[in-house]
């Protein structure tokens, strides 16, 4: 993480001057591979590029995950620059004098930077859990999607060894012994806090700000992805101004221009 | 009635089946003759009884297709050559340390006045031996631990394990290799490895895990061999600076490929020979037996060599290669063919021409590479008879030419891309033997021919390898 950041400063102070290229190029793995956290993430830089007025290109390759200089999806092609994360394409974005945080005060953006945080680690780490270790979804789901591209029996390899992999990971951060309603739980205490930090506003603060591409990015692959149960999508349906706040982002920033 | 003993040579120093044993190395055993014996040369003799002697763990009825000749003798010499041909018969098995050859006279009840004895007194290997080497090479030091059991279930089975541990990279590998009894040179063999690979002229890193079978048998003057081979490889960038296209590359891939290679050698060395030829033929068809990877790789190397006057040898070599994609996906990176360095078109940096992109090189769908050289003894001969003659100095020419084919083309226009933008070098150098698998070169090149993008070597290169053109 260090490491890239430190190449996103160099970008900084090499490319400052240069403006955003025109042939900006996104990569995300094949439409449905990896399904859940993949698509959070892809959703949410998307959200920002458009909020940012970024025009980017978007490419599906099976092998992203392997292109990408981090290992995480998506990344971003500018000029001769790979950028991933989605940490280092916001500086990278802020170098080339695209900013949304820019308007808040210090306060503010610490207050956007916490619960940025609170999404990073509820949601982010719940949607891995509910895809990679929770067993009907993974026999049923996750594990087929994520071996799409690949022949047998490396289909099963890669499958197992990324299953391995988030396992390792979610005990780390102490999830290991959770059970699933208890990750229900974590993400409805969640969204809880984010309705109650949204209240009636359009957005989180006065303006779009990351905050608001990242919450989206999230709800929305929750709200729009098919699981084995509709549980998750339940509990966040009760928050009547997150789904107005999904609706309201997806229609200024995806049907507008879509069309 | 004298005994006579055809006393075997020294015990040799046995090495894997695949090192082989040099025809030229083994001279034909003297044979003593004590005074006041009855000449038995011109008489006729019959082989009674053959015996081996120190048997183990090794089955018999591998030995009775190996010794089976001796018993065809029809007299003495003839008695001395078959047994002398049994024991190379047997010393290529791998499993015996040593092997005496004692021929006597036939003795017991049944005992024909001309009847002979033959015993074969055989030492066998341990049934484990190991090996510890260290390696340097490739920005990287490691450590190799081999196991081996030579005779793992007493027919010459053989079983070996290879474990490296490097700085950077750990790679293992499992093999099993069982000939066919009396047919040594129709062979089955299955391996398991992971192998990691780093190439800095690519910027790309390689990790193989796989499995392979083959069957190796000898068909008329040829050895050909068949192979099935699953690789799961991993590609990856060796450093964040590298190109776009490596990138673009990175990930896993399956590769299943049936492969058959074709190998004519009359060489009398396969390092530094002085007469005989060599014709290798090597196609893979991969994606027909599954995987991701689907191409057909068509592969050929002949050399030749002639002696002239002064110990000095001509020899002429020539590759060529070819790629054909067979599906819709493009070839990988870990496919095509790169060529260059000091084991190919001396000159140029290793595997340093043909297409590139941001100097990371990608290698190419089609190459040729051709090469002149003249070996000479030293100048003034110094060591000659012994440490000197591990050295030539060589007067080279070498020429060829790497790229990728639009197939859209036709075949003119394919021969015609490969004959313009030749890449050249000439030079002499000091070439030295390492026993009979590698060799060490000092060269002074001069690169002709460079193409923009090509990584030169202009003047002193050191080269190190087992396959030369």
């Amino acid at each position: 993480m260090i490491r890239v950041n430190e190449r996103v400063l160099l970008c900084l102070s090499l490319t400052a001057a240069e403006p955003w290229p025109e042939n900006a190029t996104l990569y995300q793995p094949l439409k449905g591979e990896g399904f859940f956290s993949s698509s959070c993430s892809l959703y949410h830089l998307q959200t920002y590029l458009r909020m940012c007025g970024l025009p980017v290109q978007v490419v599906c390759r099976p092998n992203a995950e392997y292109m990408s200089p981090s290992g995480k999806i998506p990344f971003i092609h500018v000029g001769n620059q790979v950028v991933s994360e989605l940490g280092p394409i916001v500086q990278f974005s802020k170098a080339k004098g695209h900013s949304l945080s820019d308007g808040l005060d210090d306060v503010q953006r610490a207050e956007m930077k916490a619960y940025m945080e609170l999404v990073n680690n509820m949601l982010l780490t719940a949607e891995l859990f509910i895809q990679w270790c929770d067993e009907t979804t993974v026999s049923q789901i996750t594990r087929h999607r994520y071996g799409t591209p690949y022949s047998w029996p490396l289909n099963l390899i890669l499958a197992y060894q990324k299953q391995w992999e988030v396992r390792r990971k979610m005990n780390a951060v102490g999830w290991g012994g959770k059970t699933v309603d208890q990750v229900y739980e974590d993400v409805s205490q969640c969204c809880q806090a984010l309705s109650q930090r949204l209240g009636t506003q359009p957005y989180f603060f006065k303006i779009p700000t990351e905050l608001d591409a990242l919450v989206f990015g999230h709800l929305f692959t929750i709200l729009t992805t098919q699981l084995t149960n509709t549980e998750l999508l339940e509990r966040v349906r009760s928050y009547s101004n997150l789904l107005s706040f999904c609706r309201r982002i997806e229609q200024t920033y995806f049907e507008s221009k879509d069309s | 009635m004298g005994t006579v003993h055809a006393r075997s040579l020294d015990p040799m120093p046995m090495q894997g089946p695949e090192l082989g044993v040099q025809a030229d190395d083994i001279e034909a055993p003297g044979v003593q003759q004590e005074p006041k014996q009855e000449v038995l040369e011109n008489k006729d003799v019959v082989v009674q009884q053959v015996h081996i002697d120190g048997l183990g763990r090794t089955k018999e009825d591998l030995l009775t297709y190996e010794i089976a000749e001796v018993f065809r003798a029809k007299n003495l010499i003839d008695v001395m050559r078959r047994s002398h041909e049994a024991r190379q018969r047997l010393l290529r098995l791998g499993i015996f340390r040593k092997v005496e050859v004692i021929i006597d006279t036939a003795r017991g009840e049944h005992a024909l006045p001309n009847g002979l004895d033959v015993t074969f007194e055989v030492t066998e290997l341990r049934r484990l031996t190991g090996s510890y080497n260290t390696m340097v090479g490739n920005n990287e030091g490691s450590m190799v631990l081999g196991l081996k059991l030579p005779n793992a279930l007493g027919r010459a089975e053989k079983m070996t394990f290879q474990f490296s541990y490097g700085t950077k990279e750990t790679s293992y590998g499992l093999s099993f290799f069982k000939p066919q009894p009396g047919h040594f040179e129709r062979n089955f063999s299955i391996n398991a490895y992971k192998v990691t690979g780093q190439f800095p002229w690519s910027s790309l890193r390689e990790t193989d895990r796989g499995i392979s079978t083959e069957i190796s048998f000898p068909v008329w003057k040829t050895n050909q061999t068949l192979k099935w081979e699953g690789v799961w490889r991993e590609l990856g960038c060796l450093a964040n600076t590298a190109s776009f296209a490596v990138r673009e590359e990175s990930g896993h891939s399956l590769k299943s490929s049936l492969s058959h290679a074709m190998v004519i050698d009359t060489r009398n060395s396969s390092i530094l020979p002085k007469k005989g030829g060599l014709l290798k033929i090597h196609q893979e068809l991969a994606g027909f037996t599954g995987g991701d990877a689907c191409f057909l790789k068509e592969d050929f190397e002949i050399q030749l060599n002639k002696k002239l006057f002064w110990d000095s040898v001509l020899s002429a070599s020539l590759w060529g290669g070819l790629l054909l994609p067979l599906g819709v996906e493009k070839t990988s990176i870990a496919d095509r063919f790169y060529l260059g360095g000091p084991t190919s078109i001396r000159g140029f940096s290793m595997y340093s021409m043909g297409p590139q992109s941001d100097g990371d090189y990608l290698g190419g769908e089609a190459y040729w590479a051709g090469g002149l050289h003249l070996y000479t003894p030293l100048p003034f001969r110094p060591g000659r008879g012994g440490f000197g003659d591990l050295f030539r100095t060589h007067f080279f020419l070498n020429a060829g030419n790497l790229c990728n084919l639009n197939y859209g083309e036709g075949p003119q226009a394919h021969l015609k891309k490969l004959a313009e933008c030749l890449r050249w070098s000439y030079g002499l150098g000091i070439v030295l033997r390492l026993g009979n698998i590698a060799r060490l070169e000092l060269n002074y090149c001069i690169p002709m021919g460079v193409q923009s993008g090509d990584r030169i070597c202009d003047g002193v290169q050191f080269g190190a390898g087992i396959r030369f053109l």
